[in-house]
């Protein structure tokens, strides 16, 4: 993506947030001026992915509040070894942050220790579990929340998308490390797949739905497996439309190429808006998190003294799935979805809006042939927030005891 | 074409190496330039190569003066300069070597090279096989090799810097024939060289040196005193065999086989006595050094016993040797021997057999001043092996071997060194020698093994041609040996 | 020493400082910042208070004891490019023991440094193993091995070790309380860590002047060849470099694990090793120089990490004036050796006849 386009994303990005603020959304911005909230993200500000979103996210609270936005990216211990992210937060507080969001997975630990440390500052540990009283890990203390996107949903649409459009019958899906998160993913992809696979197209051969985990995030050299290999090892072996789970596009930019050289393939990126631009035509559409609405609710919250500890799993606006002054899961379809599909695809979306279709519904087995689900029992949010592995149907890695 | 240098100076930053010196050689002359180690030759030579830059003064060639800043302006003016080490990169084939340098476009013709090679060869009565890769080839070789590539690229002015360093005494031959035959065909010729006798052999015309500045230029041939005097400041004498006696048998070997990869010595038998020095003779690579590596534990012995006192050696490798009193000094002092980068101390430490964790610095310092002293090193405690001169290296090394050896080995004990070091070198084995230290020593100095052996054997292509007496040996007798001819 | 000296032999440092100062600024001019202010916060950030000392001395530690055993490899000649993966594997070692092991504390942590040790030595003979018995070059072993222990920390990470429930590159749980290093006051300073970093210096610098094995080493480092000949086993010897070398880095680890995350993550050595090559070299593989350098390095790395927050500089603009004073140094000591080069061929005169070995054909 070129910087212009960056640029005119972040425009339309702000324009929306300002007819947000016109309009009112569901927590109304209050006048935060002189109020510092600190981000620490775990990539590059700019990543076109994961990172970037929190990072916008936190540009559009302080567009429309008026609060103070102090950022540190690339907080990990390859990028960063020198400081750990209780210290980081710790820096932010020190510069005057009444707020500290430490928005990745990895930071588990430090925001712990951050949070006990520092009892008086809020914080929020972005895609956690630790305020969940329900979930596994679950860790008293009053000033640490969570917030999530249920992706899941973004997920089904994705493999919807998928299941609607390969001519071979069999999808790739690039895969990051193995976590119960991401494996929630790919069971989530591989259901909207095959429903769609089945129920629009009426085909009755079994869907192909394979993943391979490539190790991580993204592409280390000498470490992970290469996701450009994978990806083309993919459509070398049939599969032609490609999901990617990682934070990074090599999926779309292969499938991309493959495709300028007249093959019929396709390609499902991820994390981030304007992700499709890599490879527009070939593009079925991107699943995405929006996180400023979760955001300027919580900067409200402390802002107005009535921040809660909470664990929050928000769920796409159903009203409108793109409305990012609303929704914390997106979907946006590409040029690469034929018309046939796309009609298909909102009535799929429709139907998951309205309660209609709920595909974490029994039976469904693991992929050991142990039961996930009974015949008709519908899975609950622990179900599915802790999965514990791959579905049957799906050929690829699940998470070993 | 002539040349002429005026008022040369080279400078390397305190050090005057060259000290306004004038040099002019005519077209077609054999012109020697004398000096021993260190006078300043290499130097002066350097900067009419263009491998240094003269800090000043002028060169002339043909009565212009010319400019030069790299060997490349050198050769294209017609100096060309053949090293004490021919520059020949040794993986590469002899024609890619021929090739090296070469100017015009990128593209070789590399069929057209190798017909020049092979009618310059041809010429001077060289034969290469262009496809052999240089390593396979003796120095004198790569020397003929390196002569005909100068030519071929337009050499008019010839410079050779110790030529005769480590070829055989028949290549020598043919060396001086074919620089004879160049002068005749008008090439100025520069022959360096510090050893009298090679000087007087074939130039007509001597340009002495000394620190770094001309001390006196004579018409060949003129007395040899009268040169060393100029070389030296004074005369050298040579010190006369002393007569020793031998004793009961030090070293015997029998039966030995030993191999590398190019060459195998088979059935080799040798015993030597206490206080018996044995030359080893032969062209560079005729097995002579396979032995001594096998005689010193260095390369273990594919067949056959050494034993030394009676012990029996053969399997106990290098450091068992040097705990049975056996010890070798290869040719290479900084390769094989000295430590570059290490002071005299660090070296009186590293040789001493002292197995005391902490070093006694003071007590350390105190026997290097003393083994300096004693072996007189032109250097400090704090002097760094590779600072020294050729012969003040070896003058360490011998400082740095044990006491009371059984058996000395030795691989050109004087080479490159000037004539009073040699003969010091000498006189410190011909000590050890009356100690009863049994001496074997490796040279391709003729005159060395005929002066200082008992006995000589010549090796020729990993066999021992001949033993002869070396008090009733000749030049003439062992030059025909090593070039594997036996007279009878 | 007089004034005068004192400049004629540091003056080339004294330029490349004052050089790579130059570039910062102008680098940072360029970045849109006040170059003063930048350097105000990097003191600031790294000594400003005595949590920061502390911050910044965590990260010294492990430099500095990768510095140190490196001289001890590059003493004997050796480029032991894997040091990464001992700090990594000495770092793995000792988090078995802080998992494994209960106790009090004091025993926890002398076992974990010690099995840290005992494990950058370990993987330090396997490139030595490799380097002197395989015939592979050990700047390859090294970095083979470097790859297979990074591997081994991400398997122990995602799979054996993993955390309850949820596998996660952030690393293991985090280990008792009792197995991390004791820390001074409120700060994360360990003194123990500072103890060892200390110690390994003065060790290296007597081990490598002072004893007979170093001088020993030295000789193997400049000259293999005339090592063997004068009596000294050349292969034990480099292995034994090789131990001691990473035995120091896999403190480094142990540190790292023990002392600073308090847990495995998979990198571990935080780029310490080849930070600490460079350390090295910019002290001249002088043990003497080793504390200070590495102390501007971790004043740069931690002092840094505040530009973004402060002056809304780019998060990398800390790795490029660390670059940017390596590559000014680098340069100043090449120009230096080639004067002294320069120089050495005055003072010798003509160089050597040549030494043509008795090779065969």
């Amino acid at each position: 993506m070129t910087k212009s386009k960056v640029s005119r994303v972040l425009l339309v990005f702000v324009a929306l947030a300002l007819v947000a603020a016109a309009c009112g959304g569901d927590s109304e911005p209050v006048d935060a001026e002189g109020f510092t909230f600190g981000m620490i993200l775990v990539g590059p500000q700019n990543d076109h992915g994961w990172s970037q979103a929190h990072y916008e996210a936190g540009q559009y609270v302080a567009e429309l509040t008026g609060a103070t936005m102090l950022v540190q990216d690339k907080v990990n211990p390859a990028d960063l070894p020198e400081k750990t992210v209780d210290q980081v937060a710790a820096d932010l507080i020190a510069e005057g942050a009444q707020l500290v969001f430490a928005t990745s997975d990895d930071m588990r630990d430090g925001v712990l220790l951050a949070a006990e440390q520092n009892p008086d500052i809020p914080m929020i540990w972005s895609s956690g579990d630790s305020a969940w009283e329900d979930g596994k890990a679950f860790a008293e203390l009053d000033n640490l929340g969570n917030v999530m996107g249920k992706m899941e949903f973004g997920k089904m649409i994705a493999g919807c998308a998928a299941g609607l459009t390969t001519q071979t019958g069999s999808i790739g899906y690039v895969g990051p490390l193995v976590n119960d998160e991401t494996q929630r993913l790919v069971n989530s992809a591989f259901l909207g797949a095959r429903y769609c696979w089945e129920e629009y197209r009426g085909e009755t051969s079994p869907l192909e739905f394979t993943v391979t985990w490539i190790g991580f995030w993204f592409n280390i050299p000498g470490f992970t497996l290469d996701p450009t290999q994978v990806a083309n090892e993919f459509l070398d072996s049939g599969a032609d439309v490609l999901i990617s789970g990682i934070d990074t596009t090599e999926a779309l930019v292969e499938a991309g190429k493959r495709a300028s050289e007249g093959e019929a393939v396709w390609a499902v990126p991820y994390d981030f808006e304007g992700a499709c631009a890599e490879a527009p035509d070939i593009c079925l559409g991107t699943p995405y998190f929006n996180w400023g609405p979760a955001y300027l609710e919580i900067v409200n919250s402390v802002v107005n003294d009535d921040f809660k500890a909470e664990w929050q799993w928000n769920g796409p606006d159903w009203d409108n799935i793109t409305d990012n002054t609303k929704t914390a899961v997106g979907w946006l379809s590409g040029d690469g979805l034929s018309s046939g599909a796309s009609s298909d695809l909102d009535d799929f979306i429709s139907g998951l809006a309205d309660g209609d279709i709920n595909l974490f519904t029994g039976p469904l087995s693991y992929q050991d042939g142990s039961v996930y689900l009974e015949d008709g029992e519908e899975a609950t949010e622990f179900q599915i927030w802790y999965t514990e592995q791959l579905l049957e149907g799906i050929t690829g890695e699940s998470a070993g005891e | 074409m002539g040349f002429e240098l005026r008022e040369i100076h080279k400078h390397f930053g305190s050090v005057r190496a060259n000290n306004g010196v004038n040099l002019s050689v005519a077209s077609g002359e054999l012109h020697g330039l004398l000096g021993e180690n260190g006078a300043g030759k290499s130097t002066l030579m350097k900067v009419l190569s263009g491998f240094h830059q003269k800090t000043s003064g002028e060169i002339l060639v043909d009565g212009e003066s010319i400019d030069l800043r790299s060997p490349a302006d050198a050769i294209e003016h017609g100096i060309g300069m053949l090293h004490q080490d021919p520059l020949v990169f040794l993986p590469f084939t002899v024609l890619d070597n021929f090739l090296i340098g070469s100017p015009g476009p990128e593209r070789l013709n590399r069929r057209a090279a190798a017909r020049e090679l092979a009618t310059l060869a041809d010429r001077f009565g060289f034969s290469f096989d262009p496809d052999t890769p240089t390593r396979r080839l003796t120095v004198g070789e790569r020397q003929q090799l390196e002569i005909l590539r100068l030519l071929w690229l337009g050499a008019r002015v010839l410079i050779l810097d110790e030529p005769t360093t480590g070829i055989s005494a028949p290549q020598r031959l043919k060396l001086f024939a074919t620089l004879k035959e160049l002068a005749a065909e008008g090439m100025s010729v520069v022959f360096v060289s510090h050893k009298l006798e090679e000087v007087e052999e074939i130039c007509e015309r001597v340009t002495i040196i000394r620190a770094g500045t001309v001390v006196g230029e004579r018409d060949l041939p003129c007395p040899a005193a009268e040169l060393v005097e100029l070389m030296f400041g004074g005369e050298v004498e040579i010190g006369e065999r002393p007569v020793v006696g031998l004793g009961p048998p030090r070293l015997t070997v029998s039966d030995l086989t030993v191999r590398d990869r190019m060459l195998s010595v088979e059935g080799f038998n040798l015993e030597v006595a206490e206080g018996e020095v044995i030359g080893f003779a032969g062209l560079e690579g005729s097995g002579q050094r396979i032995v001594l590596d096998a005689l010193s534990g260095l390369r273990s012995a594919n067949g056959g016993t050494i034993t030394v006192n009676g012990r029996d050696l053969t399997k106990v490798g290098y450091r068992g040797y040097l705990d049975g009193g056996v010890q070798f000094l290869p040719a290479g002092r900084l390769e094989e021997g000295l430590v570059a980068g290490l002071t005299l101390t660090e070296h009186f430490v590293l040789s001493s057999r002292s197995g005391a964790f902490l070093i006694d610095w003071e007590g350390a310092l105190a026997e290097t001043v003393e083994g300096i002293a004693e072996y007189s090193v032109k250097g400090t405690p704090d002097s760094t092996a590779e600072s020294l001169s050729g012969g003040n290296q070896q003058r360490l090394l011998l400082a740095m071997l044990q006491d009371n050896l059984e058996v000395l080995l030795m691989e050109h004990p004087t080479r490159g060194l000037d004539i009073e070091s040699a003969a010091w070198v000498w006189e410190q084995l011909l000590r050890r020698r009356e100690d009863g230290t049994a001496i074997v020593f490796a040279s391709a100095d003729l005159d060395e093994l005929l002066e200082y052996s008992d006995r000589i054997l010549v090796f020729f292509a990993g066999g021992v041609l001949a033993e002869v007496d070396a008090r009733t040996s000749s030049v003439d007798e062992l030059g025909h040996l090593i070039g594997g001819k036996v007279t009878s | 020493m007089n004034f005068a000296d004192l400049w004629k032999r540091s003056r080339i440092g004294i330029i490349a400082v004052a050089l790579a100062l130059v570039v910062g600024i102008l680098l940072l001019l360029v970045a849109g910042a006040n170059p003063f202010e930048a350097l105000g916060v990097i003191i600031d950030g790294s000594l400003g208070s005595s949590i920061r000392i502390g911050d910044t001395l965590m990260v010294w530690a492990p430099l500095v004891l990768a510095a140190a055993g490196l001289l001890i490899t590059f003493a004997a000649g050796l480029w032991n490019i894997g040091v990464e993966g001992q700090i990594t594997f000495g770092a793995i070692a000792a988090s078995l023991v802080a998992r494994e092991v209960s106790g009090p504390t004091w025993l926890i942590v002398t076992l974990a440094l010690l099995a840290g040790l005992f494990g950058g030595a370990f993987w330090a003979l396997l490139a030595g193993l490799l380097r002197t018995y395989g015939k592979v070059n050990e700047i390859f072993g090294g970095l083979g091995l470097h790859f297979v222990a990074t591997a081994l920390a991400v398997y122990l990470v995602l799979g054996p070790w993993k955390r309850a429930g949820v596998a996660s590159t952030s690393g293991t749980e985090p280990f008792p309380r009792e197995s991390w290093l004791p820390t001074v006051g409120s700060t994360r300073l360990s003194w123990l860590a500072i103890v060892v970093a200390v110690a390994s210096v003065f060790g290296v610098f007597y081990l490598l002047r002072g004893t007979r094995f170093g001088l020993r080493l030295k000789a193997v480092g400049k000259n293999m060849r005339s090592a063997f000949l004068l009596g000294i086993p050349t292969g034990p010897y480099m292995l034994a470099a090789f131990a001691l070398g990473g035995g120091l880095a896999g403190l480094a680890g142990a540190i790292q694990a023990t002392g600073f995350h308090h847990k495995l993550v998979p990198s571990i050595s935080g780029g310490y090793g080849f930070l600490g090559i460079l350390v090295a070299m910019l002290a001249g593989y002088a043990a003497r120089w080793i504390a200070p350098i590495a102390f501007v390095f971790a004043m740069l790395a931690v002092g840094s990490t505040l530009l973004p927050l402060k002056l809304g500089l780019d998060s990398s603009v800390g790795g490029v004036l660390q670059g940017v004073l390596v590559l000014f140094t680098v340069l100043a000591q090449g120009w230096q050796s080639r004067r002294r080069n320069r120089a050495d061929e005055a003072a010798l005169g003509p160089p050597e006849p040549p030494v043509i070995p008795g090779e065969v054909g």
